[in-house]
């Protein structure tokens, strides 16, 4: 059953139909900074009641772990007026499969910048970094010239709007590396740092950037706030999934018909997205797997999303999880030995290289399937393979050498039959004829 | 002790090599100096700024070697060494010299699956070189990059950090080619959202030379 209603009339609001939305003139004209202005001019907001509005709205993080952003929000210590505080806003998105940012930012940089602004009035934050991967260069270019004019407003800055709130938002520049998207590991990047993940605890809301409480959100999840802020958290609370509401971007690729960038309630038959809205597989081939949430989300065969809806709940049961939503849809044609072999590259080469059980272990990972995928491979290499999974899951500072091991773990679980296919015969050597033998 | 350090047996080989940007050509201008330091002004302290004092020195020396970090170490005024693990730990920032223009052929997760292989081979044959390597005209370097994003448009690359193209065919490459000889780089090409077609008929932005809409992948030859 679908969780995400009448989604087929479904009214776009986080890239809502409007030309030109990304020019600040236009986003005004349809209520572009409305929620900002409500929330500093009238006496019906306070920090508390922001963040109990989000709260109520039961948002999640939109940047893979799905945490409840309310509450996020709310780990914040105390203002101290003698400790600075900090957002961080996380656009690097590399996660392989996953696109919907860089559409995001493009075509609705405003409503990132005022999510940024209402998450530090409710967190009494004055400054805003908003980390954006470098190979976005062009993108970059445009949302600094966008942020120019909110400054020039007076949207972004000193005395924001009249009210005694100031706000700063700085644009990061990222120089392409997948690990700057571990919340640690963007801190010490935009500290100047090599981009080694830190040890939790302490959290950034203890001790973030610089050693000051920080936050860190999605560029996705800020963009939620002045919707939340204008229609009020019941309003957000009722759109999709129950347990995991709000407005979601899809990215689809792989063989269909029709990718893209797809803005839909959560909760949506995967059935659905591929069927429908992605106007269903390439050629009119069958459906074979599906990875329902960047790269690291385990791979879904065909025969188990029946009746799988895109929220956190629904894929947990199925055996995958939500992930960042971009989604990769295989077809009956697809090679999952030499699928998963350039996975396990891209984990080896985006190893920042701290911890040795994920430098080693991806590294060990891409050898041992290029092997098999070679067809040089022994049956028990597969075992050793889970057996090197076990021993990198959880054994690290960050989760990039779980988020390698699990798509190696359940590819293999899920599709063992081509991988065994692949490997030579056990127990026989090679170029040994078994008639004459 | 000290004097083993001073003499050593072997010889250690030179921290810094030879310097290849001539000392002449050595500095920031005063316009480029003014701007790291409002990056500068933008956090707590000046090592925030360095990502972006890098990128500047790339853009304007081409790459990093040793002497262009330590120059960027300087004006930053934090040590050689935290300027030299910033620059050494991002694939972006060039450490060697590479081509005019630096083709980043996506090969990753969904471009794989949709003929990434086969536009990086294609690339690779028609320039003569393998992946990571220079023409020996000094134009193109040709390189296989991790995903860049765009996995909807797949297969695409990247020129040089900068302008994306979408949809790749062999077609499209050899017109990229043949724009990159005559140093004619690419607009930026804004990709239609699938909704906004049905919707709004088109692109939502009227302020791009060239959109393209995301489309079906080819199917692929060669997925390694």
């Amino acid at each position: 059953m679908s969780k995400a209603g009448d989604w087929r009339n479904y009214k776009r609001v986080l890239l809502p139909p409007v030309k030109d939305l990304h020019k600040l003139d236009v986003y005004e004209a349809n209520d572009g900074y409305s929620a900002l202005r409500e929330i500093l001019t009238t006496d019906k907001w306070n920090p508390t009641s922001v963040t109990d509005e989000v709260k109520k709205s039961g948002l999640k993080g939109r940047g893979g772990a799905g945490f409840p952003t309310g509450l996020k929000w709310s780990f914040m210590p105390p203002v101290d007026p003698d400790v600075p505080r900090y957002l961080c806003c996380n656009g690097d998105e590399s996660e392989p499969g996953t696109f919907k940012d860089r559409q995001l930012l493009e075509y609705n940089p405003h409503s990132v910048f005022e999510g940024m602004l209402i998450a530090s009035y409710a967190m009494s934050i004055k400054t805003g970094f908003l980390y954006i991967r470098g190979e976005f260069a062009d993108w970059i270019t445009h949302m600094e010239a966008e942020l120019e004019k909110a400054y020039e407003k007076g949207y972004v800055g000193k005395n924001i709007m009249g009210s005694d709130f100031s706000c700063d938002i700085v644009i990061h520049k990222g120089a392409g590396a997948y690990i700057c998207g571990e919340e640690s590991s963007l801190m010490n990047s935009l500290e100047g740092k090599r981009a080694y993940p830190r040890i939790k605890p302490p959290f950034p809301a203890q001790k973030g950037v610089w050693g000051y409480p920080t936050t860190i959100n999605n560029v996705e999840t800020p963009a939620c706030a002045p919707l939340i802020i204008r229609n009020g958290g019941d309003w957000y609370a009722g759109i999709g999934a129950e347990a995991h509401p709000g407005p979601v971007l899809y990215g689809i690729s792989g063989h269909v018909n029709r990718p893209g960038v797809y803005e839909y309630p959560t909760g949506m038959l995967i059935t659905d997205l591929v069927n429908e809205v992605a106007g269903g597989m390439r050629g009119g081939k069958k459906l074979k797997a599906i990875v329902p949430g960047g790269s690291s989300t385990p791979v879904l065969r065909a025969d188990m999303i029946d009746g799988v809806t895109m929220d956190a709940d629904s894929l947990r049961e199925a055996g995958s999880m939500m992930g960042t939503s971009g989604m990769l849809i295989m077809d009956e044609d697809t090679d999952m030995v030499s699928f998963l072999r350039r996975i396990t590259h891209f984990y080896h080469h985006e190893s920042c290289g701290q911890c040795t059980p994920c430098r080693e272990g991806t590294g060990w990972l891409e050898n041992i399937l290029t092997r098999i995928d070679e067809g040089e491979g022994n049956l028990r290499d597969l075992d050793l393979l889970m057996d090197l999974c076990s021993q990198m899951e959880g054994r690290t500072v960050c989760a990039l050498a779980d988020a390698a091991a699990w798509p190696v773990r359940y590819t293999i679980d899920r599709f063992r039959d081509e991988f065994e296919a692949k490997c030579k015969p056990s127990l026989v050597a090679s170029g040994v004829d078994l008639a004459t033998a | 002790m000290a004097d083993f350090i001073k003499n050593p047996v072997v010889g250690l080989p030179d921290r810094k090599p030879e310097p290849v940007i001539p000392a002449d050509q050595l500095h920031f201008s005063e316009a480029e100096k003014t701007q790291i330091q409002t990056w500068i002004s933008q956090y707590p302290s000046a090592d925030g700024a360095v990502m972006r004092a890098l990128w500047l020195a790339q853009e304007k020396f081409g790459f990093l070697p040793p002497e262009v970090i330590q120059l960027v170490a300087d004006e930053l005024g934090i040590p050689y060494t935290n300027a030299y693990g910033v620059a050494t730990f991002y694939t972006q920032y060039f450490k060697e010299k590479k081509g005019t223009y630096v083709l980043d052929v996506c090969t990753c997760f969904s471009c794989q699956l949709c003929g990434g292989f086969d536009m990086l081979h294609y690339l690779e044959e028609k320039l003569g070189v393998h992946k990571g390597e220079t023409t020996d005209d000094g134009v193109f370097t040709v390189q296989e990059a991790e995903c860049l994003g765009a996995c909807g448009s797949a297969p695409m690359l990247q020129i040089t950090n900068g302008a994306y193209v979408h949809n790749l065919t062999k077609e499209k490459i050899d017109a990229l080619v043949d724009a990159l000889r005559e140093d004619k780089m690419p607009a930026f090409t804004s990709v239609t959202l699938p909704q906004d077609e049905d919707e709004m008929g088109g692109n939502r932005r009227t302020d791009v030379e060239s959109t393209e809409t995301y489309q079906a992948g080819p199917v692929s030859e060669t997925t390694r």
